[in-house]
């Protein structure tokens, strides 16, 4: 979904801007975990078959499960792109809309608040044990780090959010910023297409524009 | 603590969770909130708080979730390594000699397409793409062409690599490589019955899909190749765990490599390699995220004794085990009509899965069809996505006619799933033969 990053929105566009920076290096590293998954688990196969398994495999699989699973929590929310149910709230439209929105986020950012404490004793608890995987002896501590990390900085998120939506709902004619927008069916349809044909799309279009 | 009974909280929390979702929370989000909050009203603030925060980390680093960024990785990895053209060739030169012989060619192209790339709707589009001006050459009937491109990209979610029967073998707590199994040969019905269906059309009215061009053996078997990769990953994925040489994450990064090795020969750009990556990652931490957050929710519902109570009251019921079954497969069938398949099966599972196993049935067998159940809703109204993309595709072909064109294929499910409630046994013996070998 696309982000609308209109100048109007003032310091509140930069400051998604920015901090959009910081979301998209993390789905980095966490794009690259899954890309290096698919070398390291296709090694496991080939040098298993020679009777030379990867020492301690499993417990690295795991261990970097936390890359993907956590880290780009937040550039996820900035496109729009965990579920939801849209059916209802894409019937109201204006303020009514946008009241919404925030409460939604509201909701968001006090759960989320709420996972923090109990995150990071999660992580403090492992540090101050020693904690480790059974075989390889890995430190579970830092991928119990990324939990209470990925949540903080999804929450930065959420309130960048929630401004963008307290600020539609208070003027409902202003350009939206820093929020995700709500597709309906047929948007949705155009964006799959978009997405699965590729370089195609723009030559699909192009073969309805000269049709009409 | 509130002094009420953990029951009560829990039907409490089942309501707020409905109440949540629909004024558009993130699911992730209001699982996890409620959760939080039940928990906290049955064991208390410190307990309770501290519960939900461990669950991210300790349920999300167990080593069969890993094998989802690879079936993931797989299906985005597809759609660069520019298979479409060729499976379709193979499969209508197999094929199109039957009546309605391109359709069903469409048929099987595209449940091998959605297979691998495990995307029912955006297999719809690149097919509204590919076979849907090739039927149109032919004269074939303008709904019967869209209609079968919108229905068969929901056989995506059956045939190995499918991320969404994973997905249940880790709510449920089933083995992930059984049910990877069991969707193999109900997915190949399925297709099955929409050739049959097609044919039987064509055979009533012959104007639907005039005959075409037949191919002999030779050139059949000579187009073959083009289908190699499809065939390769189904076949290392379901070889793997059938016999055992490999776990299931292990096939599928080997399943992801062998994919992402035709892309880069097909000439796949360094920024679409950064699209797929991108991709995957971002489906990939949205789908952890609604794991844990249900988490959660289960972790709750599991202290207020409410899926227990479900299955006492549905096992208790004056009723036949199927009618329940059958109610219970007609609610999941509303449901998909209004909310994503993922989000609604996940949310629904911890306590409709207990209930239906109280009932006496198989956890593989409902897997398979809830499973195809969620793929049904993609094609029907009022949302049925995969009908808007082809209609996207092709907007001389309109979205009634999209809808109109459904129709066949809507009552070829309702047979398929009808068919495997009457002979479990289609969707368990190879679960079981693995077991028993």
């Amino acid at each position: 979904m696309a982000v609308a990053q209109e100048p109007d929105g003032g310091a509140l566009a930069t400051a998604n801007r920015v901090y959009a920076r910081i979301e998209d290096g993390l789905a980095w590293v966490a794009a690259g975990g899954i890309f290096l998954l698919m070398f390291f688990g296709t090694a496991q196969i080939v040098l298993s078959k020679l009777n030379f398994p990867i020492f301690g495999y499993i417990d690295v699989v795991e261990q970097s499960i936390a890359l993907f699973a956590f880290l780009a929590v937040a550039y996820c929310q900035r496109l729009g792109g965990h579920v939801r149910m849209e059916l209802v709230i894409s019937r109201l439209s204006g303020r009514g809309f946008w009241f919404a929105e925030v409460l939604s986020i509201l909701a968001s950012l006090v759960f989320i608040a709420l996972m923090l404490e109990p995150s990071f004793g999660h992580f403090l608890r492992a540090w101050e044990a020693g904690d480790s995987t059974i075989n390889a002896e890995l430190p579970i501590w830092p991928t119990k780090l990324m939990v209470p990390v990925a949540l903080s900085i999804l929450w930065l998120r959420l309130l960048l959010q929630f401004l963008g939506y307290f600020r539609l709902f208070l003027n409902p004619a202003a350009t939206p910023v820093a929020v995700p927008l709500v597709l309906d069916v047929a948007e949705q349809a155009e964006e799959e297409i978009q997405d699965a044909l590729g370089d195609d799309y723009d030559a699909l279009r192009e073969e309805a524009r000269r049709d009409d | 603590m509130i002094e009420m009974d953990p029951l009560d909280i829990g039907l409490i929390g089942i309501l707020a969770l409905l109440v949540l979702v629909f004024i558009g929370v993130r699911v992730f989000i209001a699982a996890g909130a409620v959760g939080m909050a039940g928990l906290i009203a049955i064991i208390g603030w410190d307990a309770g708080i501290g519960m939900a925060g461990t669950i991210p980390h300790s349920k999300s680093l167990t080593y069969v979730l890993s094998v989802l960024p690879m079936f993931i990785l797989i299906g985005y990895l597809a759609f660069h390594a520019g298979m479409t053209t060729a499976v379709f060739e193979a499969a209508r030169r197999w094929t199109g000699w039957l009546p309605g012989g391109l359709a069903v060619a469409t048929v099987f192209a595209t449940a091998g397409f959605a297979a691998v790339s495990g995307a029912s709707t955006a297999t719809a589009a690149v097919f509204a793409r590919t076979a849907i001006p090739e039927m149109l050459r032919h004269g074939y009937d303008r709904r019967l062409a869209a209609g079968v491109v919108a229905a068969g990209g929901t056989l995506a979610s059956l045939i190995p690599p499918s991320a969404i029967l994973v997905l249940y073998a880790i709510i449920v707590e089933e083995s992930v490589g059984k049910l990877l199994l069991a969707g193999f040969i109900p997915g190949l019905i399925s297709a099955v019955i929409y050739a049959v269906i097609i044919s039987g059309r064509v055979i009533v009215s012959p104007e639907l899909a005039p005959a075409t061009e037949k191919f002999n053996l030779t050139a059949a078997l000579k187009a073959t190749p083009g289908t190699w990769p499809i065939v390769a990953v189904i076949a290392i994925i379901f070889g793997a765990i059938y016999r055992g040489w490999a776990t299931p994450t292990d096939a599928g990064a080997l399943g992801a490599f062998v994919i992402f090795s035709v892309a880069l020969y097909r000439g796949m750009t360094r920024n679409k390699l950064k699209e797929a990556l991108m991709e995957t990652a971002k489906l990939t931490v949205m789908i952890f995220s609604i794991i844990w957050g249900v988490l959660v929710f289960v972790r709750f519902m599991g202290f207020a004794g409410l899926p227990a109570a479900f299955a006492d009251f549905l096992t208790g019921l004056d009723m036949s085990p199927t009618l329940i079954i059958v109610m219970i497969l007609i609610g999941y069938a509303i449901l998909g009509m209004f909310m994503d398949g993922i989000g609604m099966l996940l949310l629904t599972l911890p306590i409709v899965y207990p209930a239906v196993i109280g009932l006496g049935y198989d956890p593989i067998w409902f897997g398979i069809i809830v499973v195809k159940m969620v793929e049904v809703c993609l094609i029907t109204p009022p949302i049925g996505l995969n009908c808007y993309v082809v209609h996207g595709v092709r907007p001389d072909i309109p979205l009634q006619d999209v809808f109109r064109g459904i129709g066949l294929f809507f009552i070829a499910d309702i047979l398929t799933v009808a068919l495997f409630i009457a002979y479990p046994e289609i969707i368990t013996f190879l679960p079981d033969l693995m077991t028993k070998n």
